[in-house]
């Protein structure tokens, strides 16, 4: 009789594969970030452009006060760098242009796009997944047909465009209706948003935006999903359960889809690390005060401490994203850990 | 109870709902009919919001806005001609020994918080800039003159200078309440939000007061109570930020927004023949040009860059200034919306602008002549060499992020080899740009400038002292971006710069310009236009700087926002800011609980289902 190997004998009771699997890969999440890190200084240090201008260019600034504010700004790269590495998170940098602290102003602005892209990818996981699972199941039938169509259609359509549709049809109007949603913003002047009334008002002002990277997001998740469910239902192990007597119902439920589940969980997981890094477009078209359009203003000039904190959050975002879905991943499929 | 059953029974809850909601809905549109009448709300559409509230850290324009709404100046640029009107102070004058100017200040002015607004005020703000340190960045160039202000009594402040300076009738420094600006420390003043607190609307002692504030969103400025200048007929503006110029154009369209300033071309010709809507294509301060490098060399005389030295030569250039047709750029680049420019100062500035007696005009023929008498004969192939042989290729850059410079660099391109000059056209970034100008490493560019109404920055940056200097090993870039030198040009600048007689100052001011026009350190090829678009059915009133073509709004003062008002009287029907395209509408409250129900109502019906009725206990693996 073989013995198993077992090598929870041999090292001790707590370095079970799973662990082990798990410290190797925060290990390497920890060392992408420190690499991140380093790069991040460099990166945009390399973009062209001079700080002070952004403060003196057609201005009446004094000789003397750009000198000093060139002093200021321009400090020797070698300074810059040890002061950068004692804290690289340091919450008392100042941002170029706006001269408020780096993390203040991202933290005002990170809310919008956490709700935006954060309700559209709750909206198009549940509602493309279920989309992908019926697909699949019925393939060939008259909803598949259709509903594949329609999502490649959507997926392969441009979120900016599609967002500028949506705004033409349904906030300005067309063919006499008129437009029921606003043409952008996050909330109407006015109105406190902490009373239930801001609440419905930020909503109203959400609808047309989440709804466009909703479709986005759905049509991928739903293709994806379905393409992996029809690679499981030709597995034998489901032939056998049918065999068995099983309700069809259930043998998707509890054998096909949480198999098949796997790949579509991995890309809702890379795509949430990208939640923070702002639907841009999206922002750009719906005037929404996201970090999407924080990023393009502050690389005009460029703004560096700016640019530098958001970059380490987006790559922040993604890492520690990636670090779960790999986690995630092994807790569901024990063969992902030797 | 079977599937169909739950589903029926579903479906006619929702519907029970959505009745109830519709007509709660119905009943909540029809309530509001206030016996006050609602304030006159404007509500201007921006494309960049501001960086600071504080107007020692605010650098963009439409910041600048915010604080000639919020604070007095001294004096005013007039509406009709940007003459000096009263501000603050209703008269100036200079001492006879000229070492000082003394103002004497509106009596019985207040804050908008009802402290009295005194000669003290004033004192304190030039103060605090004059001996300041972060201060001296946006203000310092108005006091570099000024040795101390003084409160001699409530309503006479003395500003002692060290020389004569004309820039004292029109010191664009806003008096700031010093009862709540002493408590900001110099250390804190960088970082000073200057934002409303608790809901309480800044202390201000303009027509208007920031009341709110949601960053990247919409700033509104209410009324205030206490303006030296008596009542305004707006009682609130609202400024909101739109992040790109279709979605502001369909919100001037849907009513979201009354006006809509600095659109782009497409934009503002999509509103053109809107009903209810009036666009406005006004003159502006701003020009183009074509810059040359004359020779980059440093304020110390030492040569950067590798600009090509036959632009050196001032009869090169200026052939090259008959070679080009700017009417043809006025029409096809900027579609008609600018004039084609001459001097530096824009004609906007009646004042101050030159109107050169002989011009520039469009004749390839008179600059090929000009070329060929100059010693840059045509080769066989129709290109110019150098006197000396060499070969002639000229880079022109255009800005990437501009689709007018963009145009613009192809047309000059077409027009230098028509007349023989070889030209290689490449797209920078301003920023990349920026670098390339300071360092000398290019031999022609296309930039513009937006002129203020004193004149002294405009010229200055073509004095020598405006070149790149060295500073620790690295050359640092000034003002001028053609490095022109001219001792005389040195000299009239500062005759212009101490000269106060207004008038003198002028012919000094027009001596330079023609002194630039001759010696072609710029080609100006245009005077662009500011577009506006605003809702005439809704606002009339609005003022234009200059009169009568110039802009409605963002100009040196705020005439329209003490003078527009709405189309209909005062209380008389709908008050423009009210109307309910701007604010929530009355079904969306109903709807966003019918939504929630129904939500909730789908997952309690799809939970039940998964936990019972899971089919016979084999099925159960």
């Amino acid at each position: 009789m073989p013995t198993e190997p077992d090598s929870r004998a041999s090292r001790g009771s707590w370095a079970t594969p799973g662990v082990r699997y798990a410290v190797r890969r925060t290990g390497s999440a920890i060392l992408t970030l420190a690499f991140v890190v380093l790069f991040n200084f460099f990166l945009f240090r390399m973009l062209p452009g001079d700080p002070v201008k952004l403060y003196t260019r057609g201005r009446n600034v004094d000789p003397e006060q750009v000198r000093k504010l060139s002093a200021a700004l321009n400090k020797p790269i070698g300074e810059q760098f040890l002061e950068y590495l004692r804290n690289p998170f340091a919450a008392n940098v100042d941002s170029v242009k706006y001269s408020q602290p780096v993390w203040s102003i991202i933290g005002e602005r990170v809310w919008p796009t956490l709700l935006l892209v954060g309700l559209a990818t709750l909206i198009a996981t549940v509602v493309g997944v279920w989309l992908g699972i019926r697909s699949a199941w019925k393939r060939g039938q008259r909803f598949d047909r259709v509903s594949t169509n329609i999502t490649l259609v959507l997926y392969s359509m441009p979120e900016f465009w599609l967002g500028m549709i949506l705004l033409i049809v349904f906030s300005v109007g067309v063919f006499g209706l008129p437009g029921l949603f606003p043409t952008g913003g996050l909330s109407t002047p006015g109105i406190d948003t902490s009373s239930l009334r801001g609440w419905l008002d930020v909503a109203w002002h959400l609808f047309l935006p989440v709804t466009t990277l909703a479709i986005v997001y759905l049509a991928e998740y739903s293709l994806v999903m379905r393409a992996s469910l029809i690679d499981e239902m030709g597995q034998d192990y489901l032939q056998t359960a049918r065999a068995k007597g099983l309700m069809d119902k259930l043998v998707r439920r509890r054998h096909a889809v949480p198999n098949a589940m796997l790949p579509t969980m991995t890309l809702i997981f890379l795509n949430l690390g990208f939640v923070v890094g702002g639907a841009i477009t999206i922002e750009y078209v719906f005037s929404l005060p996201g970090l999407g359009g924080l990023t393009v203003d502050a690389l005009s000039g460029p703004d560096v401490p700016l640019l530098q904190a958001l970059f380490l959050l987006f790559s922040a975002a993604v890492i520690v994203a990636n670090l779960i879905a790999d986690l995630l991943y092994a807790r569901l499929d024990p063969r992902v850990r030797t | 109870m079977n599937r169909r059953t739950q589903r029926l029974a579903l479906i006619g809850g929702v519907l029970a709902l959505l009745g109830g909601a519709v007509g709660v809905g119905a009943a909540h549109a029809e309530s509001p009919s206030p016996t006050v009448p609602a304030p006159a709300i404007l509500t201007v559409g921006i494309t960049q919001d501001i960086d600071s509230a504080n107007p020692f850290t605010g650098i963009v324009a439409s910041a600048y806005e915010i604080y000639q709404m919020q604070y007095p100046t001294l004096t005013q640029y007039s509406a009709e001609d940007f003459s000096i009107v009263p501000g603050l102070a209703d008269s100036w004058q200079e001492s006879a020994d000229r070492t000082s100017w003394t103002y004497k200040i509106h009596p019985g002015a207040k804050w908008s918080d009802g402290q009295p607004m005194t000669a003290k005020d004033a004192a304190y703000t030039f103060n605090r800039i004059i001996n300041g340190e972060y201060e001296q960045t946006n203000y310092g160039n108005y006091v570099a003159n000024i040795t101390k202000a003084e409160a001699t009594d409530d309503t006479t402040l003395v500003l002692t200078v060290k020389a004569p300076t004309p820039l004292m009738t029109h010191l664009s420094v806003y008096i700031l309440p010093e009862h709540i600006w002493s408590k900001v420390s110099e250390a804190q003043v960088k970082s000073y939000k200057n934002e409303p607190v608790d809901g309480q609307p800044v202390v201000g002692g303009g027509p208007f007061v920031m009341a709110e504030r949601r960053v990247g969103q919409f700033m509104r400025m209410v009324a205030n109570p206490n303006y030296y200048g008596g009542p305004t007929p707006l009682g609130e503006v609202v400024f909101r930020v739109f992040q790109n110029q279709d979605a502001m154009g369909q919100a001037l369209k849907k009513g979201e927004i009354d006006f809509a300033d600095g659109l782009e071309s497409n934009v503002q010709k999509s509103l053109a023949g809107v009903p209810g809507i009036t666009t406005v294509d006004a003159t502006y301060s701003g020009f183009n040009e074509i810059a040359f490098n004359t020779g980059a060399q440093t304020v110390d005389g030492k040569p950067i860059g590798d600009g090509n030295p036959v632009l050196k030569d001032v009869t090169f250039r200026q052939a090259l200034s008959y070679a080009i047709d700017r009417q043809a750029l006025v029409d096809k680049v900027y579609g008609g919306q600018a004039t084609v420019g001459t001097t530096i100062i824009p004609s906007m500035f009646p004042g101050y602008h030159l109107d050169p007696a002989t011009q520039y005009s469009y004749d390839p023929a008179k600059a090929a002549a000009l070329l060929e008498a100059a010693g840059y004969r045509a080769g066989a192939d129709g290109m110019r060499t150098a006197p000396d042989g060499t070969a002639i290729e000229l880079r022109l850059i255009g800005r990437t992020n501009n689709a007018n410079s963009n145009q613009v660099v192809q047309f000059v391109k077409g027009w230098l080899e028509a007349v023989g000059i070889a030209t290689t056209v490449s797209l920078k970034s301003e920023d990349a740009l920026t670098e390339i100008i300071g360092q000398g490493t290019f031999d022609m560019f296309e930039w513009g400038w937006v002129v203020e109404p004193d004149p002294d920055y405009q010229v200055s940056t073509f004095i020598c002292d405006q070149r790149s200097y060295e500073d620790g090993g690295s050359v640092l870039a000034g003002l001028s971006d053609s490095f022109y030198c001219n001792p005389e040009y040195d000299r009239l600048y500062v005759a212009q710069g101490t000269e106060t007689d207004l008038a003198k100052r002028a012919v000094i001011v027009k001596q330079m310009q023609q002194m630039l026009y001759d010696d072609a350190p710029y080609m100006v090829t245009a005077y662009y236009n500011n577009l506006e678009a605003y809702r005439s059915d809704r606002f009339t009133g609005f003022v234009a700087q200059p009169s009568p073509s110039g802009s409605l709004l963002f100009q040196y003062g705020v005439w329209s926002y003490l003078n527009a008002k709405p189309v209909s009287s005062a209380g008389e029907g709908v008050a423009p800011g009210e109307s309910s395209a701007s604010s929530t509408p009355g079904w969306a409250i109903p709807l966003g609980v019918v939504v929630l129900l129904a939500v909730v109502a789908g997952l309690a019906g799809w939970a039940r289902r998964r936990r019972g009725g899971d089919g016979p206990a084999d099925d159960r693996e």
